[in-house]
């Protein structure tokens, strides 16, 4: 299924593969990691957000869960960091049972506040199990990502670069696949129509299970990847900060969508990124997010992507998701 | 039993802070159906006007938990007339609503970074000395609290029950057109819940300011807490929320009692979790 | 004379899809009308527009010679004109006498508050023995007395009831009919809406004239959903 919106991400992979010939400094591809990285985890949280209707508050526990696996693998059992991120992938699976097997059977506000507490709870966890997490202080010097003598650090973060554009670019073919299958098209059921849902054999409760453990997969191997290319853990992945400049990357790129996050999240690491550079903005900058946050919300409730197709003549109908239950 | 009686206390310290946090959230969702992620923030907010006043410009602690609870209050208006109103109408107000109090939390907590700065604040107490209670020695300003929590809480139930301007507020909570219909100006009684609650996390910043440093993020952890006491309690009701408020209090110090500082966190949210499979609609909670 | 309501060529909707296409009504200060005709015709919808819960896009609305077209709800409550809305949206969580309390919650209704809450408890002993029970623990028919009671409350110089009489079994239809026909003799002019044109015309010495004319043009292009 070649719709417009996937070739547009396709031609984005392909301008992305060549960035580094033309930015060949550390500075700038690294700011280009970090961006792959929240795009990663944005366009996931899309999944259970925006396509299922779930209220998840807590999807930087998966990002985090990644982060500490990868981080106490690699420097506390010494195991090779190529093994230790896909493990990630696991440990924040396991994390999202834990989160959805309550969140199955609740509804509404009590979903908001379940997820949110969870994700709480698991900061607070790491910062009370000093001996294991490093605590407040977190873990830092962790080993390098090398191939045999290689290390990723050389040629200005080239291999990291790529590594975080190959993972972009499976976990957008991961959603997109989700997204198209017929389960996908039973998440917009028990988003739009839960009571049809029902009624045509859907059951919510496994749905919501199994979306949740769909988002956490990528996110937990990008906490694993960040935390490896960083070579730092910190409890700070569970603050309220990364919370919302992730979950503004969702809005503003668009609900629903999968281009939207990759974009906001390319969009705002630069903007946010630009403005650290402006002296005292160091605090501003995520004030200057959160307003932009609160007027899309206001403004533009499909977010930048339905502005994008908005402004683009096209002979049929812009692609916004189909509101009809499938 | 000395370490049994000074464990019901603290936990009685804590349960009033839950109470008093926990019954704000609740006082803006039965009247609004919005949650206020920003209650957390609110009473740093608090915390800090009151320091301000009491420390910078020197009026002394009481002026300044007054200056702190209505400062909050005030800034509650402000914050329901930005980014709570403009929803209403909206067909996911819940969600976007938990959105737009989530990033004024951001505002308020980098806005107080760049206003007050890194280093460590406090507040003196309210009352100097001690007060032994149970045979156990606490600060006479803790003592104050634990009167203070209960004290309000009714405050705020015979407002909501006995008078008429609090029966309107119950009335807008229950159905908005009904209460439009015999008079009740809606956005108003909103606007007023708001700030209620709004002043009440103020209060309770003011106060835990002299027992705990200020910071930006000191809401947080009180906001996770009352979270948990209305994911026990429910949102619906004033006392059910009040009650799970004091449960949580008393059984996060007894878990600091068995099983230490390290894994209480873990004990508390493994609680939480297994209260939620067994109970989805909580403790007291009918939903 | 002038009438003391009078609807002009109002338009109404909810969003993009129109209710009422240019409606005009009045209403005399002596007069009672009932309004009848099946579901989905916008009776409804033009009570909550004269009560300012949907706001109209065009025309006029003018009360007792003040035009109030667009006013907010308090405003019109505070000029007593009363809307009483079918009995199934109350404040299920709040006590009867509590809910009728409050009622009188507009300046206007504040006085002689006392007076007219024992007026409702003698048209409708109902709710007096019940007094403590929460409106949500009501029968249908008690529910539409509750809400007929807080519309007394409210000092109505014009009272309008919505399907005061749905679903109710004949009996409470007659009892309903009969406290209706009270408040008619009393002196307040009332608006009543029904789909029941029997019971409107078995009380014809109460309410007389009027009927739901609907010309070619205020035909709704969509019908509002049952």
């Amino acid at each position: 299924m070649m719709t417009r919106n996937n070739l547009l991400l396709l031609a984005l992979f392909v301008v992305l593969a060549f960035v580094p010939q033309v930015f060949t400094d550390g500075y700038v591809r690294h700011l280009f990691i970090i961006a792959f990285i929240y795009a990663i985890i944005a366009s996931n949280w899309n999944l259970s957000l925006g396509h299922c209707g779930i209220f998840n508050f807590g999807h930087m526990t998966f990002f985090g869960i990644g982060v500490y696996t990868a981080a106490i693998l690699t420097k506390t059992t010494g195991v090779n960091p190529w093994l230790a991120i896909p493990a990630c992938a696991i440990t924040a699976a396991i994390s999202a049972v834990i989160m959805a097997a309550p969140v199955a059977r609740l509804k509404g506000i009590y979903v908001v506040l379940v997820t949110f507490a969870v994700n709480q709870l698991v900061m607070q966890l790491v910062l009370s199990q000093a001996d294991l997490t490093g605590g407040a202080k977190g873990l830092v010097r962790l080993p390098f990502l090398t191939i045999g003598d290689y290390s990723f650090i050389r040629d200005y973060k080239l291999g990291y670069y790529y590594l975080a554009l190959i993972l972009l670019g499976l976990s957008t073919a991961f959603l997109i696949l989700v997204a198209g299958s017929p389960f996908g098209k039973s998440l917009k059921a028990v988003r739009d129509a839960e009571d049809y849902a029902t009624a045509r054999g859907i059951s919510v409760a496994r749905t919501r299970i199994s979306v949740l453990v769909l988002s956490a997969i990528f996110t937990g191997i990008a906490g694993g990847f960040y935390t490896v290319y960083l070579r730092v853990a910190s409890p700070e992945v569970f603050g309220f900060s990364t919370m919302s400049l992730v979950l503004s990357m969702v809005l503003i790129g668009g609900i629903n969508s999968v281009l939207g996050p990759v974009i906001a999240a390319l969009a705002l690491t630069f903007a946010s990124e630009a403005m650290a550079g402006i002296g005292g903005f160091e605090d501003a900058r995520y004030i200057v997010i959160a307003v932009a946050m609160i007027l899309v919300l206001r403004l533009a409730p499909g977010g930048l992507i339905q502005i994008l197709e908005r402004l683009m003549p096209t002979g049929r109908k812009p692609a916004t998701p189909t509101r009809s239950p499938a | 039993m000395d370490t049994l009686l000074a464990t019901l206390v603290s936990g009685l310290v804590l349960g009033s802070l839950y109470a008093l946090m926990a019954s704000g959230l609740s006082l803006v969702w039965t009247t609004l159906g919005v949650f206020n992620f920003a209650h957390g923030a609110l009473m740093m907010v608090g915390a800090f006007i009151a320091w301000t006043v009491s420390e910078a410009v020197g009026a002394g602690p009481v002026a300044g938990v007054v200056a702190g609870t209505l400062g909050a209050g005030l800034i509650g208006i402000v914050i329901e007339r930005l980014v709570i109103r403009p929803f209403y109408a909206s067909r996911n107000m819940l969600l976007v609503t938990a959105m737009t109090t989530l990033a004024v939390t951001i505002i308020l907590e980098r806005g107080a970074q760049m206003i007050w700065g890194p280093r460590l604040k406090q507040l003196p107490p309210l009352v100097d000395g001690e007060i032994r209670l149970f045979g156990n020695a606490i600060s006479a300003h803790e003592a104050l609290l634990l009167v203070a929590a209960p004290v309000i809480l009714i405050a705020l139930w015979r407002f909501t029950v006995s008078s008429k301007i609090g029966r309107s507020l119950r009335a807008v909570g229950q159905n908005q057109d009904s209460a439009a219909l015999i008079g009740v100006d809606v956005p108003k009684a909103f606007a007023l819940a708001f700030a209620i609650s709004a002043a009440l996390a103020g209060l309770t910043g003011a106060l835990l300011g002299s027992i705990r440093f200020i910071t930006p993020a000191m809401g947080s952890e009180p906001l996770t807490k009352a979270m948990i006491v209305v994911i026990f309690g429910g949102l619906g009701s004033l006392g059910s929320t009040a009650g799970a408020a004091y449960l949580i209090g008393f059984i996060e110090a007894f878990l600091v009692l068995w099983v230490g500082l390290y894994w209480t966190p873990f004990a508390l949210f493994l609680l939480m979790i297994l209260v939620l499979l067994l109970r989805p609609n909580g403790i007291f909670g009918k939903r | 004379m002038t009438p003391l309501l009078d609807v002009k060529d109002v338009q109404a909707g909810y969003g993009d899809m129109r209710v009422l296409h240019g409606l005009s009504l009045h209403i005399g200060a002596e007069e009672s009308i009932g309004l009848f005709g099946p579901n989905g015709h916008g009776k409804t919808t033009l009570l909550k527009t004269i009560s300012s819960l949907v706001r109209p896009t065009a025309g006029s609305i003018t009360f007792d010679g003040i035009d109030i077209t667009g006013r907010k709800p308090p405003a019109i409550v505070e000029a007593g004109l009363i809307h009483a809305p079918q009995g199934n949206t109350l404040f299920g969580n709040m006590r009867i006498a509590e809910t009728l309390e409050l009622a009188a919650f507009s300046k206007r209704a504040s006085n002689g508050a006392q007076k007219r809450l024992d007026e409702v408890y003698a048209l409708f002993p109902r709710l007096a023995e019940r007094k403590t029970q929460l409106a949500k623990t009501l029968s249908g028919g008690e529910r539409q007395m509750l809400s007929i009671g807080c519309a007394l409350m409210c000092a109505p110089r014009l009272l309008m009831l919505d399907e005061p009489t749905l679903g109710l079994s004949p009996r409470l239809k007659e009892e309903l009919g009969a406290a209706i026909g009270e408040i008619s003799k009393s002196g307040v002019p009332l608006i009543v809406v029904e789909q029941d044109i029997e019971f409107l015309l078995s009380h014809r010495p109460a309410i007389s004239g009027g009927a739901w004319r609907r010309r070619a043009r205020d035909r709704p292009r969509e019908r509002a959903r049952p």
